[in-house]
């Protein structure tokens, strides 16, 4: 499903981010990124929605090659991945529901089926009794699961989360996994970045960067090695 | 055709949105986008108004031939034989009106109503008269010819003096292509004000709503979804500001109208500024969203891609 062909990125004038990445991931997996920081994990996910352009190598996403897509070819990318961040990005000028919408809206998808469809993504996430609030009144926890809801509303084939559980205390960084691991369940491909080794525990794979190369990557005893 | 009709809806709701959420902002520059549009707009209303009065009047030029007040209507008569020959010289066209001087008296007592003063006169002052026509002048070599023709007329026995009409309407319709290229001189000016200020607009909002730009893009926004409500944004600051001018010179007739009205009586005339037409009107508007979307496009443009 990804793919990644010894991909690497500079940044001018000689950082190197990214340096000969070769690795699969397969359709329906829960892949965790570890590393520390500055090991290359935000930069792959970026990689991956095209946010960012190889400097070197290739990017295949359904064998498609993502350094090869046209700038105007982007948004149609974008709109089977769902994507989350540290921040969560909230607009904080609407309320919760029309940031869920938003991804919808942009589609042309109608503001009638598209508030139903947000509705059942908040429900997911438990928050459909917040739809009307601004997001900067509710916790930080609550903010990462409505833009879960946000990344989930337009059905995507892959999540990509740059470190969501950041910031957040043990309880809501659950729950937010929680959520996360409930879309996976349901063949959701999910690859998430983190460095909390906790949340590693509980990983049915798990890639090791480290200052921007590949290390090690291994599966749950159950699950055949890489 | 739904999907494309729903996203327009959308933009221009967002637009409006936006509008209303710092609507003092918005104001103010509605309204210096007025004070730039109401100039020239004034001024086509003017020369709207002039274009009749020098259009009613021919520019045709007429050469008005005196005679001697002795003349002898027989020898007066036999001269349009030699004005004939003159105008009709290198055959050109003309036409040639003899205005015997009985006629020209009621002529004159008809139209200034002093016939108890004339009466007072005894015997009438005005001479016998031709009035010839001659074609509209082309370029400076027709002109010459005009000129040529009033010197050849005055040279004629019994001739005492020859005037040239036409040429204050020459002048006038000189004086008003000339207000018309100051005019549009002073639109293009203030309508690259008008972009400008838009631009600034525009590139304000853009800075305002940086954040949901981004993260639009992020969930998959194309750039047309993005520009749109920018564009509506505008056109409708634009169209706003148009029609606030458009009032403007409507109240500004109304004075006008009053001292103008006095000035006209005292050449008997019913003269009267009036605003411009429905199809006038509507294409001004038009203008004012055009400028308006220009400046929004060229903003949008320039600041959407150092946004991404």
């Amino acid at each position: 499903m990804i793919e990644f062909r010894q991909l690497s990125k500079r940044y001018p004038p000689d950082i190197h981010a990214l340096t000969d990445i070769t690795l699969s991931i397969g359709k329906g997996e829960l892949v965790f990124l570890a590393g520390a920081s500055g090991a290359g994990k935000s930069t792959l996910l970026k990689m991956i929605a095209a946010i960012e352009r190889p400097s070197a190598g290739a990017v295949l996403v359904n064998g498609q090659d993502i350094g090869r897509i046209k700038p105007s070819g982007i948004p149609y990318l974008r709109r089977n991945l769902g994507l989350i961040f540290q921040q969560q990005r909230l607009l904080a000028d609407r309320d919760v529901l029309a940031n869920v919408v938003l991804p919808l809206v942009v589609c042309g998808t109608s503001r009638q089926d598209a508030e139903r469809r947000a509705r059942a993504a908040l429900d997911k996430v438990g928050l459909l009794d917040r739809a009307a609030s601004a997001p900067q009144s509710l916790s930080g926890g609550k903010q990462q699961r409505v833009a879960i809801a946000r990344a989930i509303v337009n059905r995507p084939q892959i999540i990509l989360a740059d470190e969501p559980t950041a910031n957040l205390d043990r309880e809501s960084a659950d729950k937010v996994l929680d959520a996360l691991k409930a879309f996976h369940g349901v063949g959701v491909t999910c690859v998430i970045s983190t460095h909390d080794e906790q949340f590693l525990d509980a990983a049915n794979r798990v890639i090791h960067l480290r200052q921007g190369r590949f290390v090690e990557s291994w599966r749950r005893q159950s699950e055949v090695q890489a | 055709m739904r999907g494309w009709f729903r996203q327009h809806v959308l933009a221009l709701a967002d637009a409006f949105r936006h509008l209303f959420r710092a609507p003092g902002n918005f104001l103010l520059n509605v309204l210096v986008v007025a004070i730039a549009l109401t100039l020239p707009f004034a001024g086509l209303t003017l020369l709207q108004n002039a274009r009749p009065v020098s259009e009613r009047v021919s520019v045709q030029p007429e050469i008005s031939v005196f005679l001697s007040v002795d003349a002898p209507r027989d020898r007066a008569t036999a001269l349009g034989t030699a004005i004939r020959r003159i105008a009709g010289d290198g055959g050109h066209a003309y036409r040639l009106d003899f205005v015997p001087r009985e006629k020209a008296l009621d002529a004159l007592k008809n139209r200034t109503g002093l016939e108890a003063a004339i009466d007072t006169l005894g015997a009438n002052p005005l001479p016998d008269a031709y009035v010839l026509t001659l074609e509209q002048p082309q370029g400076n070599a027709d002109a010459r010819r005009i000129e040529s023709v009033a010197q050849k007329l005055k040279a004629l026995p019994d001739v005492e003096h020859v005037q040239v009409d036409s040429a204050w309407i020459e002048r006038l319709a000189a004086l008003i292509r000339i207000l018309r290229l100051v005019l549009l001189f002073l639109a293009v000016t203030l309508g690259v004000v008008v972009v400008a200020v838009v631009f600034n607009t525009i590139r304000l909002q853009v800075m305002t709503q940086r954040e949901e730009i981004e993260v639009s893009r992020l969930v998959g926004a194309t750039d047309r979804f993005i520009c749109r409500p920018f564009y509506y944004t505008g056109a409708l600051l634009g169209l706003i500001a148009g029609a606030a001018a458009l009032v403007v010179v409507f109240l500004l007739l109304q004075p006008l109208n009053t001292a103008i009205a006095e000035f006209a009586r005292l050449y008997a005339s019913e003269f009267r500024l009036v605003p411009l037409d429905g199809g006038a009107t509507c294409a001004l508007l038009a203008l004012s969203a055009l400028l308006g979307l220009l400046g929004a496009l060229l903003s949008v443009r320039r600041h959407l891609a150092r946004a991404a």
